[in-house]
């Protein structure tokens, strides 16, 4: 599990390349620290990479969000693959999310 | 240490109520005989008293009536005599019939008054009288050396003129007793002329008055009425001391108080002279039936008591050793039903849809055992029957187990595995128990079966009927160290299974004591293939339900163990793995089912789904399972027929049932999302069927996905 977090054009963009499973959330979280402090910029989580989520990838996520919503930020998740796609589906996480 | 003092202590009261019973006893037994002691004395002073009254009364009558004989023999002749008056000499004569006629007098005589006849000078005295002999003698006794008219009687006579009657005097030259009768005689002038004595002998009196005396040591005694002893006791039966003392009590000489051993009872005759007549006791005679009676009460008393107190210790001892081991079958029942747990545990739990078992112990524990699990591709089981049944078959089938598991792990022969079983149980065992043993090696991918016999019941070979698997019998572990057991093998065409069983099943009791026997196995066996019903678990299913209703309400009298492996060639996939209660290892997790899935063909998105939900139930058990910072595990056993998959996460941590968690909210807005609860939710969306048991301190939860 690969996390990068970089800021591209006023948006903090974070890349996730892996299998977010939950022996990997604990390094993720760690990596997406700086999306915590994001101050009114939006954050962009590229999930072009991402094959796999477990429920501590979304609690990750979900984090993220609602910190970034009391900061005024949005949160777009971007290329999603079916098999995320479905967890976010069943979890109603997809109208929570902006999803492109 | 404590268990111990309670127990002394226990003892200790024990003894102190046991004793005091006896005890109690004893005094009530005690108080009941002295009780009946008093009435007892009573009622033989009472006897006493009758006795002597009796006694008393009626010698009392003898003598009076001999005293009125003797009265009236002097009335009848009185004429006569007043009229021979005239004629003195032949007085003599006179006296002489009397005596004759009566035999109760011994003597008579006429006292006359002094100068009655001038020509018999001052003193006159005809008197005849009886010899020992019964001759009778006739003589004239006054006279200078015998003047009677000194005789107290002759002048009380004179002066009264009245009839009397003498105390008994001794006389004669053998001293017997006599008493006289004394009247006076007048002649035809009205003159009194003479006093006329009838003599009696007395000394029969004794001899009456002591015949048939009812002890030993009592005695009769006839006094005057002053007191003076006139008959009693021969010396030789009574001393005369003792008389003489009993003589001196009557007349008050010595006080009866004085002497308590001696009971007196009197009486006085109830005419003229008054005599007295007396019954002497000694008080030890008159009760000795008593004494003896007590003794005899004490002797039964002291056997009663004797009885009751062997009686009240055996009942307490034997009431001691029921609660000692009332007591040990309670704790043997709480460590048997330990026992029976631990064993359960070792059972397999979790099967594959191509093998089933079942273990129903007869007793808590049971000497039976079955196994099996897969190692490389290759299913190893094993069936088998300890020797009797209870704790000891079940530790040596414990052993047993234990042993399968180790040696197969490194052995792959069950010919090299039982040889294995039998040197190590030959070697520790000298209890003489034997095993029966099935172990087989099928290889889940070719179908060969490798298998050895060790003396068990042959299986049956199931293909479109059920007929015996050709099997060596072999002699049962633990008979001989190096027994050799011979490898068999065969292969299996897909869909055969093999039915394993111990003689619980054909060997079931109805209640005729009939036997199940095997061919009604095989018969019900046959008949589940044709209908089809020929799954393992139903098979095993259909057999033990068989063996149950026919041995009725009975209990079982033996352990039923069932074991059934089909081959499916091809289409079983079963892999397991155990982790450590630590999120790291969920790498090794995603690993194994990623590898796992990777055999089955399917969606990217169902086998991503069907990892998701196995990872959620497992990082479940991780975290909340086991208590925080204790080690604990988890295995999950994989297993797929290429159109279902099954997963199978067992653990032995707190009781918890996911499938009892309730649904989260799937539309609060980010903001009011709790952080939890999502994992199960996950599960459950992932897979078509979710279902939790706890079995035997096991958590055990399965899920399935159809991937058709």
């Amino acid at each position: 599990m690969t996390t990068r977090v970089e800021e591209i054009d006023g948006k903090l963009v974070a890349t996730l390349i892996g299998e977010l499973d939950t022996a990997a959330a604990a390094e993720t979280e760690k990596a997406m620290l700086p999306l915590m402090d994001c101050k009114g910029k939006d954050i962009v989580i590229d999930c072009t990479g991402l094959e796999y989520i477990a429920s501590s990838g979304l609690r990750l996520l979900l984090s993220v969000l609602k910190n970034a919503q009391s900061q005024g930020s949005h949160v777009v998740l971007k290329n999603v693959n079916d098999v995320v796609k479905d967890v976010l589906d069943l979890t109603g996480f997809v109208s929570l999310f902006e999803i492109e | 240490m404590i268990t111990l003092h309670f127990d002394m202590k226990k003892v200790d009261s024990n003894w102190i109520t046991r004793v005091g019973i006896v005890v109690f006893a004893a005094i009530l037994v005690e108080v009941i005989s002295v009780v009946q002691d008093q009435r007892l004395r009573g009622m033989m002073v009472e006897e006493m008293n009758l006795h002597s009254k009796a006694v008393l009364v009626s010698k009392a009558h003898e003598i009076e009536h001999m005293l009125e004989l003797t009265e009236a023999t002097l009335a009848e002749n009185r004429w006569v005599i007043e009229q021979q008056l005239s004629q003195p000499d032949s007085l003599f004569w006179v006296l002489e019939r009397v005596i004759d006629d009566n035999p109760h007098v011994v003597g008579g005589c006429l006292a006359f008054v002094p100068y009655y006849y001038p020509s018999k000078g001052r003193l006159f005295e005809p008197y005849a009288y009886k010899l020992a002999d019964g001759s009778i003698v006739a003589e004239q006794l006054g006279g200078l050396e015998h003047d009677y008219t000194r005789n107290p009687e002759f002048t009380w006579s004179l002066d009264h003129l009245a009839p009397s009657w003498t105390d008994p005097y001794l006389y004669g030259p053998d001293s017997l007793s006599y008493a006289t009768y004394n009247e006076p005689i007048y002649d035809s002038k009205g003159r009194l002329a003479a006093f006329c004595g009838l003599d009696i002998d007395l000394s029969w009196l004794g001899d009456t008055l002591n015949a048939h005396q009812p002890f030993p040591s009592s005695y009769g005694l006839l006094l005057t009425t002053e007191g003076d002893l006139v008959a009693g006791p021969s010396e030789e039966r009574i001393s005369r001391e003792e008389v003489l003392r009993a003589v001196d009590i009557v007349n008050g000489k010595l006080s009866e108080a004085d002497f308590p051993g001696i009971a007196i009872r009197k009486t006085r005759l109830e005419k003229e002279p008054y005599w007295q007549l007396v019954q002497v006791y000694k008080k030890d005679e008159v009760l000795a039936p008593m004494h003896k009676m007590r003794r005899q009460q004490w002797l039964f008393m002291l056997l009663g008591v004797a009885i009751l107190a062997f009686m009240i210790n055996r009942y307490a001892r034997n009431e001691n050793k029921l609660r000692v081991a009332s007591a040990e079958q309670a704790r043997i029942g709480g460590e048997l039903a330990v026992a029976r747990d631990i064993q359960q545990q070792m059972l397999p739990k979790v099967f594959p849809s191509y093998v089933y078992g079942t273990l129903e112990p007869a007793l808590e524990v049971g000497g039976d055992l079955y196994d099996f699990y897969i190692r490389d591709g290759k299913l190893f089981f094993c069936i088998g029957d300890v020797s009797g049944k209870g704790v000891p078959s079940a530790m040596l089938m414990s052993m047993i187990h234990s042993l399968f598991r180790v040696v197969s792990r490194k052995e792959e022969s069950p010919s090299q595995i039982l040889g294995a079983l039998n040197n190590q149980l030959c070697a520790g065992d000298d209890s003489n128990m034997f095993v029966t043993c099935f172990v087989g090696c099928l290889d889940l991918y070719t179908g060969k079966l490798n298998y050895a016999n060790a003396g068990h019941d042959k299986p049956f070979l199931l293909t479109s009927s059920a007929a015996l698997l050709p099997v060596k019998a072999n002699l049962p572990l633990g008979v001989f160290p190096g027994t050799e057991f011979e490898l068999q093998s065969m292969v299996f065409s897909p869909g055969t299974a093999l039915f394993l069983y111990t003689d619980g099943l054909t060997e079931a009791k109805n209640k005729q004591r009939q036997a199940l026997g095997r061919e009604r196995v095989q018969q019900m066996l046959d008949s589940c293939l044709a209908k089809g019903t020929d799954a393992p678990e139903q098979l095993v299913n259909a057999l033990s339900a068989e063996a149950h209703s026919f041995a009725g309400e009975g209990a079982q009298s033996d352990d039923l163990t069932l074991l059934c492996i089909r081959f499916q060639p091809g289409d079983i996939l079963s892999r397991n793995i155990t982790l450590g209660n630590n999120k790291d290892e969920v790498a090794q997790l995603s690993t194994f089912v990623k590898d796992f899935l990777g055999h089955i063909e399917m969606e990217r998105r169902v086998a991503a789904g069907l990892r998701l939900a196995l990872e959620e139930i497992v990082v479940n058990v991780m975290n909340y399972a086991y208590p925080a910072g204790e080690h604990g595990e988890v295995t999950v056993y994989a297993d797929s027929n290429y159109k279902e998959v099954r997963f199978t996460v067992v653990d032995t941590g707190f009781p918890f049932d996911p499938t009892a968690v309730l649904s989260v909210d799937t539309t609060l807005d980010a903001q009011n999302r709790p952080i939890g609860g999502l994992g199960i939710h996950l599960t459950r969306k992932m897979v078509d069927s979710i279902s939790y048991s706890r079995k035997h301190g096991f958590n055990v939860l399965t899920l399935t996905k159809s991937i058709s």
